[in-house]
């Protein structure tokens, strides 16, 4: 079988595949890097006050929404997935998995900053802790907009 | 219902019963002081000064803070659930200071003091035995007594350590000894630890080799042989930790007068507040010029407590506060429903004092909203159960008891709209009614619906806006700032809308000259303070240019849909998961149960962060932007903030 006719033949499933892995692999690596940025901002914090671990923990669990998106929308994909699909449907189902995927991945890292500096409001002025994490859940509008596109764009069309 | 209404007072009152009159007003406690005038400085009166007797109480402060921390470690408290069941105890400022009267607790402090001190002696002895008890490990080989290895007569006795990396040539060099005789007795990590005897005629010999090969001499302390050093060692360690233990138990005897300390901790921090605020007053030799505000309906309580503290030697002056002056602190009032809804509007920004509380009207659309970003039965009931369980069970401050109020109110909007999505925990409880909407497939209009939302939302606080200018007496910056928006809005989203959607040309028409007439409104009158007309005008324009910051706010209530529709994704997401393990038997199931509950909870906690954080969003930027300042200064009760107890 040459190239040209392995995308004939299963062109399709292959760019759905590679649509599912790109959106929960961009979105997870966007929120591991997020939450690493804020693991190590916290850690500092512990050393000094531990009492304030669970709040720090609200802080950085923030940047891993985007993860989660990311695996949601893999598995709408999953659940489209065949081996017959066209390849017209496969780039489709691509197309819908990049808002996901790429939102994810900046997102998550910028409200990783966000948060790690949230973490300075939470050594300070522990009482203000909550306005650190409105000014985090901020960031993450943009990667909900772009998750709530990906999963209309998955039920938009029917092939 | 909204801001109290505020009366200033200037009084004049002897310097001599200064002392007992602040008193007297803490007890009161809704006074708020002000800042000293800087003009009446400058007229030639004093700022009192602080009195000395601060020092004194900061000492006290700081010994009960002391023993605080020393008996909080042994007090035996109840913890968790229990202790939220009890809570704090509440108390009357009269009962505080009556309590803390009663409480004598230097003999307490002293005694406290003198046992912590004994438990500090005894483990810096203790420490220091130790180190001489691993010094002495290390010699336990040598069987000799250690007061008789400098008496030899013939015989001199090296003890100490040499590097390991030298040891092989400091072997090498004392084969050419004859009448020296060395021992390795142990080693560490670096270290051979060795002890040498040689004869008299050697002793420069051997000293040159030991100095070759870096030797450090160690010198016992003690008498007899290193065994019997250390059993004597361990007796006294035996008996300094049976003392420690006797301390510690009378300490935890003490630990019972935690709460009387606690008392006067509270007492205290009260009187040094009592004793700073007399920096907010100026005085001549003889009498002092105290000024503050007062809630207008306390103002009688607040005369004949004057009247009663003064009798006869003061001269006071009442009046309605000042409506734009900025000084004039906040104190906000609203119905038991809306009041628990004031930690918004504080969270903004207290409202000036000739601005409008917010709060009541923030409060219907904080509802919806944040029931349409929530919107699951399930988790509205979870929120609805939790709160009522904790609000009957737990003895709550009162900051506390409003926030959780604020959710349970807010629970049965998660579970409306729930229903109307037609979704328990994701879908896996078939809904009993049949949904309005189905996300899923009907987003567009659930789109549609949530700019309506927005549209309405806007429309409100524009509304408010123009309800202040003609409170105030501006009825044409209503018609100005609003009115002409109101038009230009109006009439733009009527004439879009007549090129989607088939209505009547007259309605098109009508729709038009609202625009037309609004976007002029605008730009003649937007910049109306500009000094020339072409300023004005162009200004005007710049004014109606805003128009885009409007389509921004309209689009930005697309998060109602967006939240309410992931939320429900990621549910129905978990759900399959938790399906797809259970298809494969007894184990599946108890793994899809573990899926089950864990996904759900943790989209619970981030349906209701994210629905509580945007709503706040759309109240502060869409809807406060349209109307809102902020900026009051807080009404101070003069009390401290209290700790260990809630104070009435």
């Amino acid at each position: 079988m040459t190239l040209s006719e392995f995308f004939v033949n299963y062109g399709g499933i292959f760019f759905a595949g590679l649509g599912a892995s790109l959106a929960v692999l961009l979105s997870g690596v966007g929120s591991a890097k997020g939450i690493g940025i804020v693991g190590e901002a916290t850690s500092g914090l512990v050393i000094e006050e531990p009492e304030k671990f669970g709040k720090s923990l609200i802080l950085q669990l923030l940047p891993g929404t985007q993860g989660l998106y990311g695996f949601v929308i893999g598995l709408f994909v999953m659940a489209k997935l065949n081996s017959n699909m066209g390849i017209a449907e496969g780039l489709y189902l691509f197309a819908a998995c990049l808002p996901v995927g790429i939102v994810g991945l900046m997102s998550a890292v910028y409200q990783g900053r966000v948060s790690a500096a949230g973490i300075s409001i939470l050594a300070k002025n522990e009482d203000h802790f909550f306005k650190g994490v409105i000014y985090a859940v901020m960031v993450e509008t943009y990667a909900l907009l772009a998750f709530v596109i990906s999963i209309i764009l998955l039920n938009a069309v029917n092939f | 219902m909204a801001i109290v209404k505020m009366s200033s007072f200037s009084l004049l009152a002897f310097d001599s019963e200064r002392d007992k009159l602040l008193g007297r007003l803490q007890n009161f406690g809704y006074v708020h002081f002000n800042n000293p005038d800087e003009s009446l400085l400058e007229e030639g009166l004093e700022p009192v000064s602080i009195p000395e007797s601060i020092g004194e109480v900061d000492e006290e402060i700081s010994k009960v803070k002391y023993a605080i921390e020393v008996l909080s470690k042994y007090y035996e408290k109840e913890t968790g659930i229990k202790a939220m069941i009890k809570g704090l105890d509440t108390l009357e400022f009269e009962e505080l200071e009556e309590k803390a009267k009663n409480i004598d607790y230097i003999p307490t402090y002293e005694r406290l003091r003198e046992l912590t001190l004994g438990l500090d002696d005894v483990n810096s002895k203790s420490k220091s035995l130790e180190e001489n008890r691993d010094e002495l490990l290390l010699w336990k080989r040598l069987r000799y007594p250690i007061e008789e290895l400098d008496n030899f007569k013939q015989l001199e006795v090296f003890m100490g350590t040499i590097p390991k990396k030298m040891k092989a040539s400091f072997d090498d060099a004392l084969l050419s000894l004859s009448l020296t005789y060395v021992e390795e007795i142990s080693d560490d990590k670096d270290s051979s630890y060795i002890y040498g005897v040689t004869w008299k005629e050697e002793v420069d010999t051997f000293n040159e080799i030991l100095r070759n090969n870096g030797f450090s001499r160690i010198k016992l302390s003690g008498t007899k042989t290193p065994e019997e050093e250390i059993k004597l060692i361990d007796d006294s360690l035996d008996k300094l930790k049976l003392k420690g233990e006797d301390i510690l138990e009378s300490i935890k005897g003490l630990s019972g007068n935690l709460p009387e300390f606690e008392i006067v901790y509270e007492y205290l921090m009260n009187k040094k507040l009592k004793l700073m605020t007399s920096e907010n007053f100026v005085t001549t030799e003889k009498v002092n010029l105290i000024r503050g505000y007062i809630p207008t309906d306390k103002k009688d309580a607040f005369k004949s407590l004057i009247d009663e503290t003064l009798e006869d030697a003061y001269y006071i002056n009442i009046e309605d506060a000042e409506l734009d002056d900025p000084n004039v602190p906040v104190l906000l009032e609203n119905s038991k429903f809306n009041q628990n809804f004031e930690s918004l509007t504080e969270m903004y920004s207290l409202p000036k004092y000739n601005e409008i509380d917010p709060t009541p009207f923030l409060t219907p659309f904080y509802l919806i909203f944040f029931g349409m970003m929530g919107a699951d039965f399930g988790y509205g009931l979870i929120m609805l159960i939790g709160t009522f369980i904790a609000l009957k069970m737990f003895n709550l401050n009162d900051g506390s008891r409003k926030f959780l109020k604020f959710f349970h109110y807010l629970s049965y909007s998660v579970m409306a709209w729930g229903l109307v999505y037609g979704s328990i925990f994701g879908g896996i409880v078939p809904s009993p009614i049949k949904a309005l909407i189905n996300p899923a497939e009907e987003y567009n209009s659930l789109l549609v619906l949530s700019i309506i939302f927005g549209i309405f939302h806007i429309f409100y606080g524009l509304a408010i806006n123009a309800y202040m200018s003609i409170r105030d007496g501006r009825p044409l910056d209503a018609l100005y700032d609003v009115g002409f928006w109101f038009l230009a809005l109006l009439g733009s989203i009527g004439f879009l809308l007549a090129m989607v959607i088939d209505i009547p040309l007259v309605i098109k028409n009508i729709s038009l000259l609202m625009m037309i007439i609004g976007m002029a409104g605008i730009v003649l009158f937007g910049a109306r303070d500009a000094k020339n007309i072409g300023g004005r005008l162009a200004g005007g324009v710049y004014e109606l240019y805003g128009i885009s910051g409007y389509i921004g706010d309209f689009v930005s209530y697309s998060r109602l849909m967006a939240l309410g529709l992931s939320g429900g994704f990621i549910a129905s997401s978990i759900n399959l998961m938790a399906g797809m393990a259970a298809e494969s038997g007894p184990i599946g199931i108890f793994f899809g149960a573990i899926i089950f509950i864990i996904g759900q909870a943790f989209n619970f906690g981030l349906s209701i962060l994210s629905a509580y954080v945007h709503t706040i969003r759309l109240t502060f930027v869409e809807f406060f932007g349209k109307f809102y300042e902020g900026g009051g200064v807080r009404f101070k009760q003069f009390r401290s903030n209290t700790k260990y107890i809630n104070l009435k």
